[in-house]
């Protein structure tokens, strides 16, 4: 293969652009935190003394362990969740199917921690559930700490075990099942030796995601840990802590993520590598006919889960329209809560909805022409910047703050206190989406078009912009707007990046759950799940049209 | 007006090697086809000339200019694809203005030159339609108008017809034909079918795994192939391998399967007797007649008996076996009257058989 790509400076300038932002934005904050890591307090001399520091401090080795046994816990579960149910849905005559796959997939996209407080509110010490229980004599319900800590990350992501193993399902060719049932094996066997395996690379991808997304989640454990030592917090706390910060330390525990979250994505690519099927069916495999109460029970179980991960935001919708006294809500109806939020001002409100509008303008202008380069010019450079592109993807957002933070609060280029790094960290952290989201529309296009209007005169560089891109349109708008919403709920870096005018909705959130307002929180959590839903439903039929997934 | 020099040519893919030093001199006006199966190496060449494809070594020249190290958007090289790539966004009048405006021209001669190109491909009317309420074959047509409107220097055209019904396939291919004769372009063609390479060609070029096996005209590479890959690619024949027993003037005898063939394909005199050679009958050359019957002067004859006729219509193909087994095919014009599997003698003209040196596999 080529070292760069041929024939143009087209893909060479956008590449050259895309990885000096990548480098500075990027690569060097990431470069510091692993210096602060490996460094003493000099900075000339390579010592390790940090890292036994730290794996030394049981508190800290904890929170290692509990990150791992949760994240663990929580693939698991999902994909004891998320096969199934991509069975029953693909295979099994669910009422309301296509109600049910736009529901499905809605809380990857609905903010994390705003789920998390909802179970509180149901489940919590003072939770309408747990009162209720206690009022016929149960008790001892606790949705805090391990187990509410998988119960929500499951409940929040098993879409992504979902989504893509029920369309492995759908992929496999009838006539594979007929084949195998013709050579005499059971149903039961072809599924187990034929389909499962065909299958199981969509899972494990699955899987993988959800696994990163547990280990460097900041705003559940935020909420349900409590004291349990998780290694995304400690990260922030020691970033930003009360004793003075500590950026050796905080830098140690962001390698550790950082190696965790590779480890995973090495060992997933590894094993993908080796086991590519080729499937794409001709004839959809059909329903199947199976007993009634059979299929009952597939429709109880797939209607379950969805609203089982739905119904606490619906909750939380209907308590912020409760009235509070303090932590107490009272069943009486009342706008209170959100009157009090507007008091607060309208400030973080209007710097979440431009924040995430410059963000994800800007994640898209500089996504979509790399996602362009990484599918039409293949070469060694289009490989690097493939790796780099979808690097940010096994950071965590609190990692690449601290990361940003260090290298910009002083030196030839200040940017903390100013709202472009929070708009530089929302965008390096959704290029991965966009870039893939852009490669997926793209293939969706037949590359001899871009080559006849280059045929007919036209450079690359304009047939890109007057053809490729009116083309992708409508998935590339989708996409944007599907980055502006998850922008909109982001809180992992921006509780590090943050600075007092530049506050956004998920930080009021955050600071009044760290305080006494669960009456603000309730309402500022309607306010974000508004801004997810609405978006979404206003441009539903466009994603569905260019197929926009949600991964 | 050009002709295009292809000079020394290769390109691997990895270990493949798609195209290895590829030579072809392509005339003024010329229309000239690659041929070959699949995966020889025909698209990965045409590309090239349309700047799709880097070369790893060899040159390509429009005329004088040498256009191998012009980017493709400037070589000014009309390209017809497959799959017609019809910008699906635009109407049939923007996609046939599409290579117009890059070029400048002012709007009303766009309009002008546009339905002028519409009107030269029989689609006059269609200017305001959008490509997905034409035909295949309308959308083949527009691809071509698109092409020819900004006066390519040469035309590329990659199967153009593979996605047509056999019936319009032989229809375009006589418009084509007729239009770049019409318009005296040099059109480089790529095709695997060898009946289409013959009917539109004036010359044809045959590929083997990424080399030119022969080029020639149409007659010549199917009556006087030069390899037996060429004989076997180009219809069907009998290839046989067998070795020179002795000269008869100038033919020779050649023993292959058990029987003496009479070889007088040219230059077959210097072959030593005791060389081991191949050669090809085409089916049509050999003549089936009652047993015993006697052979035009100056032609070969042996006998050998009908074991399976197959009837196509035009055509009728039938199979024979000699009296070792050996089994060669014959082909008929119409159904000869009393022709039925049974004993029958068989003849030929020697000047009909083509001589390859060393055996065929
Ligand atoms: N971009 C590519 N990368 C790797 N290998 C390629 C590429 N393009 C072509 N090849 C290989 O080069 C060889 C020649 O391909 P080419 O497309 O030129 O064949 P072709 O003669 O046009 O065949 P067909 O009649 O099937 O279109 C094949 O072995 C093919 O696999
Ligand atoms: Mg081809």
């Amino acid at each position: 293969m080529r070292l760069i790509p041929a024939r143009s400076g087209f893909p060479l300038a956008v590449a050259a652009v895309a990885l000096a932002f990548l480098g500075l934005f990027l690569v060097y904050p990431l470069y510091n935190v692993f210096q602060a890591s490996f460094f003493d307090p000099s900075g000339k001399a390579l010592t390790l003394a940090n890292y036994v520091k730290i794996l030394g401090t049981p508190f800290y080795r904890a929170g290692l362990i509990n990150s791992l046994t949760v994240g663990s816990l929580a693939t698991l579960m999902t994909i004891a969740i998320g096969v199934p149910m991509a069975f029953c849905v693909a295979r099994l005559p669910v009422p309301a199917k296509p109600a049910l796959l736009a529901l499905a997939a809605l809380p990857l996209v609905l903010p994390s921690f705003v789920g998390a407080y909802a179970w509180v509110l149901l489940l919590g010490r003072a939770g309408l559930v747990t009162q209720g229980l206690r009022e016929i004599g149960l008790d001892g319900i606790s949705i805090y700490g391990k187990q509410g800590l998988v119960l929500v990350y499951t409940l929040q992501t098993f879409p992504y075990v979902l989504l893509p193993t029920l369309a492995a399902f759908k992929a496999v060719d009838v006539s594979i099942e007929e084949a195998g049932q013709n050579l005499g094996a059971t149903r039961w066997r072809v599924f187990r030796t034929v389909i499962l395996p065909v299958v199981l690379p969509s899972v494990l991808s699955g899987g993988l995601l959800v696994f990163m997304e547990t280990l460097e989640n900041f705003g559940v454990p935020f909420v349900l840990a409590e004291d349990m030592p998780i290694l995304s917090i400690q990260a922030y706390k020691l970033f930003v802590g009360e004793m003075g910060a500590n950026p050796a330390s905080a830098g140690v525990l962001g390698v550790l993520l950082i190696c965790c979250t590779t480890a995973a994505l090495l060992l997933q690519r590894y094993y993908l590598s080796k086991r590519r099927f080729a499937t794409g069916a001709r004839s959809v495999p059909p329903e199947l006919v199976v007993a009634p109460w059979l299929r009952r029970l597939g429709a109880c179980f797939a209607w379950g889960v969805v609203l089982l991960a739905l119904v606490p935001f619906a909750a939380v919708v209907a308590i912020s329209f409760l009235k509070f006294r303090g932590p107490v809500m009272h069943l009486e109806p009342s706008i209170g809560n959100f009157v009090l939020l507007w008091q607060r001002g309208e400030r973080p409100l209007v710097n979440t909805l431009m924040l995430a509008t410059g963000a994800a303008a800007g994640a898209t202008l500089l996504g979509v022409p790399i996602g362009y380069v990484l599918t039409r010019y293949r070469s060694r450079l289009a490989d690097l910047l493939d790796v780099v592109a979808m690097a940010p993807f096994a950071v965590a957002g609190t990692v690449l703050g601290i990361g940003l933070v260090i290298s910009f609060n002083s030196g030839f280029l200040i940017l903390t206190g100013g709202w472009l790094i929070l708009v530089l960290a929302y965008m390096i952290r959704k290029l991965p989406f966009n870039v893939r989201a852009s490669a997926a529309i793209l293939h969706q296009i037949d590359p001899s078009l871009e080559e006849a209007s280059i045929n007919l005169g036209v450079s690359p560089a304009r047939t890109f912009f007057q053809l490729t891109v009116p083309l992708m349109a409508g998935g590339v708008i989708g996409g944007t707007i599907l980055t502006w919403v998850t922008i909109t709920s982001e809180l992992s870096a921006t509780v590090v990046l943050y600075s007092g005018q530049w506050s956004t909705m998920t930080v009021e959130m955050f600071r009044a759950l760290e305080g006494t307002g669960a009456g603000t929180a309730a309402a500022t959590a309607t306010v974000l799940i508004l801004a997810t839903i609405l978006p979404l439903a206003l441009i539903y039929r466009v994603l569905k049209r260019h197929e926009v997934a949600l991964l | 007006m050009t002709a295009i020099r292809i000079d020394g040519v290769a390109r691997a893919f990895g270990a493949v090697a798609a195209v290895r030093g590829v030579t072809l001199d392509i005339r003024d006006g010329e229309f000239f086809t690659l041929l070959g199966p699949s995966g020889c190496g025909k698209t990965t060449l045409l590309r090239m000339v349309a700047g799709f494809c880097d070369l790893d070594s060899g040159t390509i020249h429009f005329g004088e200019r040498r256009i191998d190290t012009v980017p493709p958007h400037k070589r000014n090289a009309g390209m017809v694809f497959q799959n017609y790539a019809i910008f699906p966004n635009l109407t049939v009048n923007g996609n046939v203005a599409y290579g117009l405006k890059a070029r400048g021209i002012v709007p009303d001669q766009i309009d002008d030159r546009a339905a002028k190109a519409l009107k030269l491909v029989h689609l006059d009317g269609y200017g305001a339609r959008w490509p997905h309420q034409l035909s295949g074959g309308q959308l083949q047509r527009v691809a071509l108008a698109r092409c020819l409107v900004i006066e390519p220097e040469v035309i590329l055209l990659d199967e153009p017809l593979s996605n047509l019904d056999a019936k319009l396939r032989v229809e375009m291919r006589g418009e084509i034909r007729q239009l770049q004769k019409r318009l005296g372009i040099t059109a480089l063609y790529v095709t695997h079918d060898q009946e289409e390479a013959m009917a539109i060609s004036d010359r044809i070029a045959v590929m083997n795994a990424g080399s030119v096996e022969q080029i020639g005209q149409p007659v010549d590479i199917y009556q006087r192939p030069a390899t037996p890959f060429v004989a076997r690619f180009m219809g069907t024949t009998n290839l046989l391998s067998g070795s020179v027993i002795r000269h008869e003037g100038d033919r020779a005898v050649v023993r292959a399967g058990g029987h003496d063939f009479l070889v007088g394909a040219p230059g077959i005199a210097e072959a030593e007797p005791g060389k081991a050679i191949g050669f090809s009958l085409r089916p049509e050359a050999l003549t089936i007649t009652a047993p015993g019957a006697k052979p035009p002067p100056g032609w070969a004859s042996l006998e050998a008996r009908v074991v399976r006729i197959e009837f196509l219509g035009a055509l009728t193909r039938i199979e024979l076996a000699l009296d070792s087994g050996l089994v060669l095919h014959a082909a008929a014009v119409d159904m000869p009257r009393a022709l039925a599997e049974g004993p029958v003698a068989l003849s030929y003209d020697p000047a009909r058989v083509t001589a390859f040196p060393g055996p065929c596999d």
